[in-house]
């Protein structure tokens, strides 16, 4: 329960302080930038987020179903299987 | 359940929740830096309606169907329309936003090379959209 109430905690922070921060600093001048690179350069490291998040949860899952079937030389049955109940 | 161990479990999920905050956080930096005009930014009035587009620079001349701005030099558009939903679109500069009636959509950004680059209505507005076009001409 503790460890929820951080990190819902947490998690607000990081959603609360920028939009704080962005309130606040709304009207200062901006600086020149090159809008094709800083648009394009943040579509590529988000698509690299985007593969690795898909990579561990594609993994994870096909680790899960190996790991976890029943023909695995590892499998223990669960108490319900070894009493016959299911 | 208290059987095994869940430090996998945990990783996992820590894994994923630090990219995720990674992703918000940079997403907001991006669109901060991005949003914030710089001071010296010409002004310019860009009018959408079926289906052409017009430009009102900030001496009060006029242009319709070319846009002709210099490099290096910072330039806002405020984005009006006449009739329909459009949007103002220079693709070669990753320059997007709608036009809307009643409403006046702002974008800014700073040409970085000299030439010609075709301005192009984004929201399907009607019988014509397709050709709904205009040239930006970037001076050296």
């Amino acid at each position: 329960m503790k460890i929820i109430f951080g990190l819902a905690v947490a998690l607000g922070l990081l959603v609360f302080l920028p939009s704080l921060q962005y309130a606040l600093a709304v009207d200062a001048p901006g600086e020149y930038l090159d809008r094709r690179a800083e648009i394009w350069g943040m579509f590529y490291r988000l698509m690299l987020c985007a593969f690795i998040i898909g990579a561990i949860v594609q993994g994870t899952m096909v680790w899960l179903i190996l790991r976890f079937r029943e023909s695995n030389p590892k499998a223990k049955p669960t108490k319900y299987e070894k009493a016959g109940e299911w | 359940m208290a059987e095994h161990s869940h430090w996998p479990e945990w990783v996992y999920v820590g894994v994923v929740v630090a990219l995720l905050c990674y992703v918000g956080a940079e997403a907001w930096n991006v669109e901060r830096l991005i949003e914030h005009v710089p001071e010296d930014a010409e002004i310019i009035k860009v009018t959408g309606q079926q289906w052409l587009w017009t430009f009102e620079y900030e001496d009060g001349t006029k242009d319709v169907g070319e846009l002709h701005l210099e490099k290096g030099k910072a330039y806002k558009f405020e984005i009006y329309s006449k009739d329909v939903i459009h949007s103002f679109n220079i693709h070669d500069y990753t320059v997007l936003m709608d036009a809307v009636p009643g409403r006046i959509n702002t974008v800014w950004f700073s040409p970085t090379e000299a030439g010609e680059f075709p301005i192009q209505c984004r929201e399907y507005c009607g019988l014509i959209h397709y050709n709904m076009r205009a040239m930006l001409y970037v001076s050296g």
